[in-house]
């Protein structure tokens, strides 16, 4: 589904790159968990991948295509789907007004389908009162709850998210990667974590660690 | 559409930040309102002076030729004189048949003497003149003969008011029916319909008082030696002042005055109304002063309105693309998730501008309950300093045809008005004696209305500020990365 091939990124001398001849293959269906130690370029990696930055050197093919010829506003709109440790919810909306407004502008198909919209979120626990609520009145875990359910009511099949639980506490952490692995196996998406907490990776199907440079299965 | 939605949202989620938008706003347009109600309110009274002010063109003998063809015929056995020729009123005709010419009023004015009733006596009518003259001996009663009491100054003008009866018109040519002055009138108990008797030469005319004016003019300070009071001027028809002037003055008048239809046109119509007449002997003066007054104090408002719309509409801008800019700053995080998502950059900018509109929509209500009374306000002060400095003394070079004084006051060739009329000097040889000054202020008032038309400029005007605003601020949206943003921040 989604292929890193031989990339490469620095910031402003090539010889002081964050990674290089980077070869990965991420699968539909499956959870992969990318480690490693802060500063370690793990975030910057999942920016290339969900096409809020260019690689330096290499490409990343998209169902086979580079995502530069589909065209980086095209494919975080249509093909990709990110959630961030900050939860990055609209603040002047409600949790069902979040929804509703990432559908209409990732172009969904229940785009508009309030109701749609309702029961993605009260699979994640959301209740009627606090879907109208200003997402500012949600605790830490409950946003991070809508910000997931946003990527579960659009049609991306690539869902990329970055420290997901980094602010959530550990019974929230469970049941948020529980959720991640729901959008795997149970939507056929492919979910790519980015983590520092080795209690998360090992709840992904596949681990990537980035280590001095270089990717490896662990 | 999504970016309305995502714009009402913002609004009504940050309502102190709405409000705030809202006031400066409002602000701003009520400023740009109040100079456009100022800028159409002038171009209004400019147009209203043209039709009310107006301008007149004046025939009359040429007195600078008259002068030197004097001197000319001087010679050391006799003592020169002055020969004015009257204006024929077919010369008068012809010229009256010109492109925005709208009307003329031929004026005459002769000298009589009260029989069947009592002049207004004042404290210097009797005294004797310098050269042995007595007033009294040359007619104590001014007649002002003229085509139409309406058309003669010293009632357009507001000096005379026909209080009762009715005035003269050209239906009265050829009749003896006379307007005389309310204070003659309440003196000698006269009332409309009455006949009066003057006498003139040894001849004695029947007057049929048709109409009474009451007269606002002082002649204080006119009062001396041969001066009579306002209200011994009678009107009549200028075919009864020629026939009491006698008979070689049938078919002239002392001067003719054309209402020009369009004051622009005046110069025009002066230039084509040479061609038609005797330069020598006769003369054609303009007189557009009043509308000049007007129209240069119209112009310096318009003129200030402008600069304050302009100003307003600079500093508008100015202080909105700040606003917008620092709201931008406020929101980059949410223009980065907006991105992330893969919105168009344009819808996000759509999103702000559509902001300000929504701030602009109920700011224009705000405006417009409030602009009416700024305009009203700004006006008044506006015309009150135009007012004080625009007071025009209003002189027309060539209407005086000399050798009298017992003429009117006007410049215009209007019936005479204020002091100095009667019947002091040189009453038999009057030429109806236009000289004089008078003072004309632009007094036109500004009619302030907030029309919907005012209010559709005005919205045109706001929506062309707060897209430059956008426009400028947005350059950072623009350049903006999401991963900066989301991330790297």
């Amino acid at each position: 589904m989604l292929e890193a091939k031989n990339i490469g990124y620095w910031y402003t001398h090539k010889d002081d790159y964050l990674f290089k001849d980077v070869n990965l293959t991420f699968e539909a269906g499956q959870s992969y968990a990318i480690v490693g130690q802060s500063g370690s370029g793990k975030t910057t990696f999942l920016s290339l991948l969900a096409g809020l930055d260019q690689p330096k050197a290499g490409q990343i093919l998209y169902e086979g295509q580079d995502i530069k010829k589909i065209g980086m506003t095209n494919y975080r709109k249509r093909d990709v789907s990110v959630v961030f440790q900050s939860y990055n919810l609209f603040t002047y909306m409600s949790p069902l007004d979040n929804l509703l407004t990432a559908m209409a502008i990732t172009g969904s198909q229940h785009a508009g389908d309030k109701e749609f919209a309702a029961t993605m979120l009260k699979k994640l626990g959301i209740t009627e009162d606090l879907m109208r609520k200003n997402v500012q009145h949600l605790s830490g875990g409950q946003q991070q709850r809508v910000a997931i359910a946003r990527t579960m009511a659009c049609d991306a099949q690539l869902v990329v998210a970055d420290e997901p639980t980094g602010n959530l506490d550990e019974n929230n952490t469970v049941e948020v990667v529980g959720l991640f692995q729901k959008i795997a196996h149970e939507q056929g998406k492919c979910v790519i974590i980015v983590t520092h907490e080795s209690a998360v990776a090992e709840m992904c199907d596949t681990t990537y660690r980035l280590e001095k440079k270089v990717f490896s299965q662990v | 559409m999504n970016f309305l939605k995502r714009a009402w949202l913002s609004l009504s989620a940050k309502k102190g930040r709405s409000v705030l938008l809202v006031l400066v706003t409002t602000a701003i347009m009520l400023f740009v309102l109040a100079g456009m109600l100022i800028h159409t309110a002038a171009d209004q009274a400019t147009a209203n002076a043209k039709k009310s002010v107006g301008a007149t063109l004046t025939l009359s003998a040429n007195r600078s030729s008259a002068f030197k063809k004097m001197r000319a015929s001087s010679s050391s056995s006799s003592k020169p004189k002055l020969k004015m020729s009257s204006v024929k009123l077919s010369d008068a005709k012809k010229i009256a048949k010109l492109a925005n010419v709208a009307s003329y009023n031929a004026t005459v004015s002769a000298s009589v003497n009260a029989k069947s009733f009592d002049a207004i006596s004042t404290s210097s009518s009797t005294s004797t003149m310098p050269g042995g003259a007595s007033s009294s001996s040359s007619g104590d009663i001014s007649l002002s003969g003229v085509t139409n009491t309406s058309q003669s100054t010293s009632f357009t003008d507001g000096t005379n008011k026909i209080t009762k009866g009715r005035g003269l018109t050209s239906s009265d040519k050829n009749t003896n029916n006379v307007v005389v002055e309310s204070e003659l009138a309440k003196e000698d108990s006269l009332s409309v319909g009455d006949t009066i008797t003057v006498k003139k030469s040894g001849k004695t005319y029947k007057l049929k008082i048709v109409g009474i004016y009451k007269s606002t003019s002082s002649s204080s300070t006119q009062m001396g030696p041969g001066a009579s009071d306002p209200a011994n001027t009678i009107y009549s028809s200028y075919t009864l002042a020629n026939t009491v002037k006698g008979s070689k003055y049938a078919g002239t008048a002392d001067s003719v005055t054309f209402t020009i239809s369009n004051p622009s046109k005046v110069n025009s119509v002066k230039a084509a109304g040479k061609k038609l007449i005797n330069t020598s002997k006769y003369s054609l003066a303009t007189n557009d002063s009043s509308y000049q007054a007007v129209k240069s104090s119209m112009n310096n408002i318009k003129s200030f309105a402008d600069k304050i719309v302009w100003l307003v509409a600079i500093a508008g801008t100015i202080i909105l693309a700040l606003i917008v800019i620092l709201m931008i700053r406020e929101r980059r995080h949410e223009i980065g998730i907006l991105l992330s998502m893969g919105e168009a950059r344009w819808k996000i900018v759509g999103q702000f501008f559509a902001e300000l509109v929504m701030v602009l929509v109920v700011s224009l209500c705000l405006a417009g309950i409030g602009g009416k009374f700024v305009g009203d306000k700004l006006g008044s002060e506006l015309m009150s300093q135009q007012t004080q400095s625009s007071s025009a003394t209003i002189s027309a070079p060539g209407d005086s045809n000399g050798g009298n004084m017992g003429g009117g006051s006007r410049p215009s060739g209007g019936a005479p008005s204020g002091g100095g009329q009667g019947g002091g000097m040189a009453v038999h040889s009057s030429m109806g004696g236009q000289t004089g000054t008078t003072s004309a202020s632009a007094d036109t008032d500004l009619d302030i209305n907030v029309t919907a038309l005012t209010m559709v400029e005005l919205g045109g005007f706001g929506l062309a500020i707060i897209f430059l605003s956008t426009m400028l601020a947005s350059g950072g949206i623009l350049r903006l990365q999401p991963k900066k943003v989301l991330i790297e921040s």
